[in-house]
């Protein structure tokens, strides 16, 4: 067992694990932050991607033992308030850019970081190329890169997260 | 129902469900957990057919943590019936497969453990459950299978020819099913007369649903009540409900069954698995609950699979090009035991797809073989078929010096045919096909084929052009209810057994009863996937559940606003036929009397008890979603990398209730269909029955860098079969995609004189076309691959 401290959507938690615990189960069991999801084994799907000091992580992919000290944020912590959305997460909607709604969290937390580094210069080729990592079974994507482009056009989008 | 009367139907009403969805609120099946509740691992098959000598488990029990290890031993000391699948199609427009010589066919058993063989790599042969994941995971790895290995068959072709071993003693020649359809004799005498006679042989490749979300179950048992709970997502958690009852010999209202938000379905999702009748009994066993998660290798192993159907075709024609019949021979791939014959019988009534051939003959059998079992997948059977005679025309087309779409034009269903019997029975309700192949040509720009493919060769890339009709059913089960109560707090809910997993029911349902009801979509709540509110439901499979859930709600509002009448013209004092409703207001016109339905709900509540009604509705007739796709393809000549760069699509819908799902739909049927046609395959090594695709390393996905942007249009041709006029969205994406993508392939290598490719068209296949042109065979890329 070890113990570490996070800095979790803005709150800071310690708690004490076995040495394994990947980052998302810890999100998801310790935590009760299910918003995080888990599409594979082999890192290729993107369904668990969190941003940790500021970067998108696969968080199926690193142990928290690693993480003693960092500062996460989950789709939980995205939203300014409980009534708004985050424009990222308001264009997914309003775009219809999900389906069932399971790759969505992953999705939108790739999609943040996407636009925080290439604000509104982000084009087509760009998001396709970029998301690669990032697997979604039910929207063909058509949706999702038509909702990233419009939220990139929104100047709240860049920089909040 | 006039068009002018509608004020939510039609409408791209933002989806309810989203504001969960995208922040973290969704409700999954592996985000409940109970107190107490303990971790199940699953011990697989790593032959694909073998004899079970027995079972070690005294080293597995002795590992830390572990509670329990069940076996197919205890399975059936417990007398734990198999999953009553029930896969042959049953209503009267299904067709009626027979096993060989007539007779109900045999379908292998299904028990949540084998005790006398395995069948296929991956099948579950024990379960350990332990106190932690990690504990149980480990446990497994402990428990010794004694087995016989047996020789094994994973191609339907090679599980008929004489002297295959045999899946299931009870049919040793593997094939299960055989009839024929259609008129054999009038097809053999067309052609005998015919011109021309054009033939080819296909393999629709074997595929997985691959639904985002891998298979979750959790099952808990009160010892007090003798209740079982289940929290596992599915396609529809009453026939869950019922027939896991039937395992566990229990009395089904003892079982509930929740299903909330399902990551994606495709039909995967629509059929039992073992592991979650045995989280059932594992929790009970134990008395505490039971969780299990499957790992997407464990998706990819034994997740229901589809497809797999091997079609030999012919065309007779006249000379000029008049299709004068066609005979069929498929073989559908079932895998280790039946759980489904939907696509092989969905096919079988639509082998002429959108033409008007007169007369038709066909052979369905399927077979058992020692891989995965198959299930119906996006479009069940259709793709299949609809790939069969796409292509074929294309071939005929190309040998006999037509243009291909010319063809077609000739050939097709014209809508004053409609309602139009094909030569195997089905009857097509309505549908302007000619109108949806113009208007894919115009949308896909069609025309400027010939500028873009000189261009694309000053590039040094080959590009080519794929064109495909198609035309489906959708038949599904026939019974749904729907119940709708008006609440005084000014809400509307309604109780319905359909099954979502993406398709936005909780939306387009609302609009429906906002529709009927004059109530704004924000106060219609859809209440599903509880088996203890839901009762009666169909589930969400074959297009379905917007048709049927459609239907049954217009009623059930009708029989709301009789009822609301009744109640209105007692408080008004008034007759009841002068009560009218009008804007979601019951009125009595030339007085002030005026009430609205929530205020009535409020008011008539102590006397008549809550504002309610419910109908069950029962309805058998198909109909035909039909469509036309083309797209063009930019391959690369020195590494055969296929770059698809533009799709285009016209999908009849029939009315359509909420145009951003359904284009939401039917992008997403199109990258299931091009996936296949692609990349995708589940490929298992014939010598040694493994199973190679098995994460998504090795299984080709439609990913955001190799897919394209979509231009799709609806047709809305009402269909004559239901009130609302629905025929179904969703399917139609995929349908016609398999056929379109290999089209344009082959058209793109037109001077290599390469005929045909199989699926998926993966850069190696391409290379060798273009590098060894026509002399390229299937056996080409399966040996030196
Ligand atoms: S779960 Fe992390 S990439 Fe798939
Ligand atoms: S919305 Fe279902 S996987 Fe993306």
């Amino acid at each position: 067992m070890i113990e570490v401290t996070l800095k979790v959507n803005g709150e800071e938690v310690t708690r004490s694990v076995d040495d394994r615990t990947l980052l998302v189960t810890f999100l998801r069991d310790e935590l009760g932050l299910t918003g995080t999801h888990v599409g594979c084994d082999t890192t290729q799907c993107g369904a668990c991607v969190t941003i940790v000091d500021g970067h998108t992580l696969k968080s199926c992919t690193a142990l928290v033992a690693s993480l003693d000290g960092a500062e996460v944020t989950t789709i939980e912590g995205l939203a300014p308030g409980e009534d708004t959305l985050h424009p990222v997460q308001a264009a997914f909607r309003t775009h219809h850019g999900l389906q069932c709604g399971f790759c969505t969290p992953g999705m939108i937390m790739t999609a943040v970081d996407m636009i925080r580094r290439h604000g509104s210069d982000l084009d087509e080729t760009t998001v396709r190329h970029e998301l690669e990592g990032n697997l979604c079974r039910c929207t063909g994507y058509h949706n999702i890169v038509k909702a990233i482009l419009a939220a990139a056009r929104e100047p709240a989008a860049a920089g909040t997260f | 129902m006039t068009e002018k009367l509608f004020r939510h139907i039609g409408k791209p009403v933002e989806r309810k469900e989203d504001a969960r969805l995208v922040t973290g609120k969704g409700r999954f099946s592996d985000d409940f957990r109970l107190a107490g509740q303990a971790h199940a691992a699953i011990v697989r098959s790593p032959h694909p057919h073998a004899r079970i000598r027995g079972i070690e488990t005294a080293e597995a029990l002795s590992s830390p943590g572990v509670l329990l290890v069940l076996t197919g031993r205890d399975c059936l000391d417990d007398g734990l019936e198999p999953i009553p699948h029930n896969p042959v199609p049953s209503t009267k427009y299904d067709m009626k497969l027979t096993a060989p010589g007539g007779g109900v066919p045999f379908i292998g058993p299904h028990h949540l453990l084998p005790d006398d063989k395995v069948r296929h790599v991956g099948e579950a042969v024990a379960i350990v459950v332990a106190e932690t994941q990690a504990q149980a995971l480990d446990g497994a790895e402990r428990v010794l299978v004694d087995y016989e290995i047996l020789p094994h068959v994973i191609h339907s072709e090679d599980a008929i020819a004489a002297g295959a071993p045999a899946v299931w003693d009870e049919v040793p020649e593997n094939a299960f099913v055989d009839t024929r359809f259609g008129d054999w004799k009038g097809t053999e005498r067309a052609f005998e007369q015919a011109t021309h006679v054009v033939s080819a042989k296909f393999h629709v490749n074997r595929v997985t649903a691959v639904p985002l979300e891998p298979r979750s179950a959790l099952a808990s048992f009160d010892v007090e009540t003798g209740r079982y709970v289940l929290y596992a997502g599915s396609g529809g958690a009453v026939r869950q409900k019922r027939e896991l009852s039937s395992v566990l010999g229990i009395d089904p209202s003892r079982l509930r069954v929740l299903s909330y938000d399902v990551g994606g379905n495709f039909g995967a999702r629509n059929r039992v698995y073992v592991e979650f009748g045995l989280v059932l009994w594992a929790s009970q066993k134990l008395g505490r609950p039971v969780k299990y998660t499957a790992t997407r290798s464990e998706a990819f192993l034994t997740d229901y699979q589809g497809r797999d159907l091997v079609t030999t075709v012919e065309l007779a024609l006249d000379e000029d090009g008049r299709f004068l019949a066609l005979r069929a021979d498929n073989i559908s791939n079932v895998g280790a035991r039946c759980v489904s014959l939907s696509p092989l019988s969905k096919g079988s009534g639509l082998i002429t797809g959108s033409y008007d051939i007169p007369v038709a003959a066909l052979r369905a059998r399927a077979v058992f073989t020692n891989t995965m079992c198959t299930q119906a997948y996006r479009s069940s059977g259709r793709p299949e078929v609809t790939y069969a005679i796409e292509r074929l025309i294309e071939i005929a087309a190309r040998r006999l010096g037509f243009d291909p779409l010319e063809l077609r034009l000739r050939n097709l269903v014209p809508p004053e045919a409609m309602p139009y019997r094909n030569a195997v029975g089905s009857i097509y309700d309505s549908g302007e096909y000619e109108k949806n192949m113009d208007r894919a040509l115009v949308i896909a720009d069609w025309a400027g084929f010939e500028a873009r493919r000189q261009a694309a060769a000053e590039r040094g890339k080959l590009l080519g052009r794929g064109f495909a009709n198609y035309v489906e059913s959708s038949i599904g089960t026939p019974k749904e209810r729907a119940e709708i109560t008006v609440k005084p707090d000014g809400t509307i809910e309604v109780v319905i057994g359909t099954q979502p997993s993406g398709q936005g029911h909780e939306t387009s349902f609302a609009q429906v009863v906002a529709e009927m009801l004059d109530a704004p979509v924000e106060n219609v709540t859809i209440v599903l996937g509880d088996t203890d509110v839901v009762s009666v439901g169909g589930g969400s499979h074959s297009g379905r559940s917007m048709r049927h859930a459609g239907t049954v709600m217009a009623m059930a509002s009708a029989d709301l606003v009789a009822e609301a009448r009744r109640r209105a013209a007692e408080l008004f004092d008034a007759p009841e036929e002068d009560v009218s409703f009008e804007g979601g207001r019951l009125v009595l016109p030339g007085t002030n009397h005026a009430v609205d339905l929530f205020e009535l709900a409020r008011l008539t509540e102590r006397d008549h008890g809550p504002l309610f009604a419910a109908r069950t509705n029962e309805m058998h007739t198909p109909v035909f979603p039909n469509g036309a796709a083309a797209c063009e393809v930019e391959i690369d000549p020195k590494t055969g990398l296929v770059e698809i760069t533009r799709y285009a699509s016209v999908d009849d819908v029939g009315r359509c209730i909420n145009p951003l799902i359904v284009h939401g739909q039917t992008h997403g049927g199109i990258a299931q269909g091009v996936g296949q046609a692609m990349w995708e395959e589940c490929h298992v090594e014939p010598s040694s029955g493994q199973p190679v695709s098995g994460s998504f390393m090795d299984y080709g996905m439609p990913r955001s860098d190799n897919m394209p942007s979509f231009i799709c249009e609806i047709a809305e041709v009402i269909s004559p079969t239901n009130p609302l006029g629905i025929k179904a969205g969703g399917e139609g994406g995929t349908t016609p995609a398999l056929a379109v993508v290999t089209n344009a392939v082959i058209d793109a290598l037109r001077d290599t004189g390469v005929e045909d490719l199989p699926m998926p068209l993966t850069p190696l296949t391409v290379w060798k076309a273009i590098r060894h042109g026509a002399g390229h065979t299937d056996e080409d890329t399966r040996t030196t691959s």
